[in-house]
């Protein structure tokens, strides 16, 4: 079956239950729910056109720039949703970016995928997207392991240590949890949800078992990007609460 | 050169501060000038909020100074590797921060850090140095009492070797027992291995049970300085004998 703005139209009448039970319950996010409903139409709607010509054009360049839009629409959410003292856009945008680069630029290496916008910018979304996860997860738990283990780490700094050996500790806490959410996807997949992409290739007609093949690799590109950028974004945000000489910078004094 | 382990030539502390929404420049410490010689216990005596771990941070270079210059041995410490330095000026807190994990962990910490290959006997030697039982070396660090704690954050600062032992209100939270005891050792390494000790404190009476020499710090500023009992029975400065008498605190 095809769906059209009729089926949408439709669809609108469930958005209208939500409504109702957010004026029944008083909880008021009538608003929220209005604004969130037309502004999920106008930006899917205005995507479909944009990957429409984009497909239809087929440009490298054009699949380059717009996996880069991507990345940095990732990195502004990411690095501005913490206030930190580390200017969090610009670090995510560079971990986000190499992350997805690497293992785009991988797969098309390795032969999984061709330079088709039809893979690589679906492909390269789910990447963005999970990075941005991992960047804003990891920028958000190193500013706290700072401020609330300030003590130990001056401590430790105190005996000779290096500001990275003082935050050793602190800086796989911050990796390993950015990287939970991807991980609790890998121990759950196929049992408790059906991801995305499969899901899309079996509603699109697709055979469970292709639809399976392509979720298994979109899974292993996950964790693959999601490591490099919790890293990325953690070895370079922890630079930014030290001085050249292994000291906290004066504001977290 | 080699009578002065230490030398404060006019050094001022600047540091900026949140009042409210602004930031605020503050004068932490100013124009202080002092010379510690080698082996002896310099008492920094002040009341809280006068400067004195601040002072004690620049020494270690936790933190720099806004002005002035800090020399070791001759040499000005901003010259110094900052790592090498910290090896030879240890700092001590107030309260003890032990990491996780157990005591032989924390008292060989900065030799594993810097991967010394030789550690065989060490954690038993410091231990033993600082007065506490070896059977304590495999006890998790979270199960010791603070005046324990204490012992072994001095422990964990002597193995590097360091040539001067900074010490900032190593008694105050611990008590009189604990306290008396830090006391003895700071003397015990004093003789044992003529360490250079600078320790600060707010408490008169300990200045002058452990201090050689000293100074008073009050607002930031050096009030005055000389060898103690004499200084702190002797006060010639107005601000001292009102510090001496409970006034200031």
């Amino acid at each position: 079956m095809t769906q059209n703005f009729y089926h949408v139209l439709i669809s609108l009448a469930l958005v209208a239950v939500a409504l109702g039970i957010s004026w029944y319950e008083k909880i008021r996010v009538e608003k929220d729910i209005a604004i969130g409903t037309l502004r999920a139409f106008i930006q899917l709607v205005a995507i479909g056109y944009a990957l429409e010509f984009i497909f239809d054009l087929n440009k490298l360049w054009l699949i380059l720039l717009t996996i880069l839009v991507m990345v940095m629409a990732g990195a502004h959410t990411a690095g501005s949703r913490t206030k930190t003292l580390v200017p969090g856009v610009r670090i995510s945008a560079f971990s986000i970016g190499v992350g997805t680069f690497f293992t785009l630029g991988s797969m098309l290496i390795l032969g999984i995928i061709t330079i088709d916008p039809k893979y690589v910018i679906p492909l390269g979304g789910m990447i963005i997207g999970n990075s941005m996860n991992a960047s804003a997860l990891a920028l958000e738990r190193i500013d706290s392991e700072v401020k609330n283990k300030k003590a130990e780490i001056e401590q430790a700094l105190a005996l000779g240590a290096t500001a990275c050996q003082a935050l050793s500790r602190s800086y796989k806490i911050t990796v390993r949890a950015s990287m939970i959410p991807t991980l609790n996807l890998m121990k759950v997949v196929g049992l408790v949800q059906l991801p995305g992409a499969m899901t899309g290739m079996i509603l699109a007609g697709a055979s469970p078992l292709s639809a399976v093949l392509i979720q298994i690799i979109v899974i292993y590109m996950l964790i693959s990007a999601v490591t490099i950028t919790a890293v990325i974004t953690t070895r370079i945000a922890q630079r930014g609460y030290f001085t050249k000489a292994h000291q906290l910078v004066e504001r977290m004094v | 050169m080699g009578e002065i382990k230490l030398k404060l030539e006019r050094i001022t502390k600047r540091r900026l501060i949140r009042q409210n929404e602004d930031m605020e420049e503050i004068t932490v410490l100013k124009d202080i000038s002092v010379e510690i010689k080698p082996k002896e216990v310099f008492a920094v005596v002040g009341p809280s909020g006068s400067g004195k771990s601040t002072l004690l941070r620049l020494l270690n270079r936790l933190e720099d100074l806004s002005d002035g210059s800090i020399f070791l041995d001759g040499q000005n410490i901003k010259d110094m590797d900052v790592i090498a330095l910290r090896r030879k000026v240890a700092l001590v807190f107030q309260v003890p921060i032990l990491f996780d994990g157990t005591v032989e962990r924390n008292i060989l910490f900065s030799l594993k850090i810097r991967e010394e290959p030789n550690l065989e006997g060490v954690a038993e030697k410091y231990i033993n140095l600082v007065g506490l039982k070896r059977n304590l070396l495999s006890r998790n660090s979270n199960e010791l009492s603070v005046g324990q704690k204490q012992r072994i954050s001095i422990a964990r600062a002597l193995t590097s070797e360091p040539e001067v032992l900074l010490m900032d209100e190593p008694t105050s939270a611990l008590d009189p027992t604990a306290t008396h005891n830090i006391e003895s050792l700071i003397l015990d390494l004093k003789s044992k291995i003529g360490l250079t000790i600078v320790f600060v404190t707010h408490d008169i009476e300990q200045a002058k049970r452990v201090g050689e020499r000293g100074m008073v710090l009050v607002n930031g500023e050096k009030i005055e300085e000389g060898e103690i009992p004499y200084l702190l029975e002797n006060p010639q400065n107005s601000i001292t004998q009102e510090f001496i008498k409970g006034i200031l605190t």
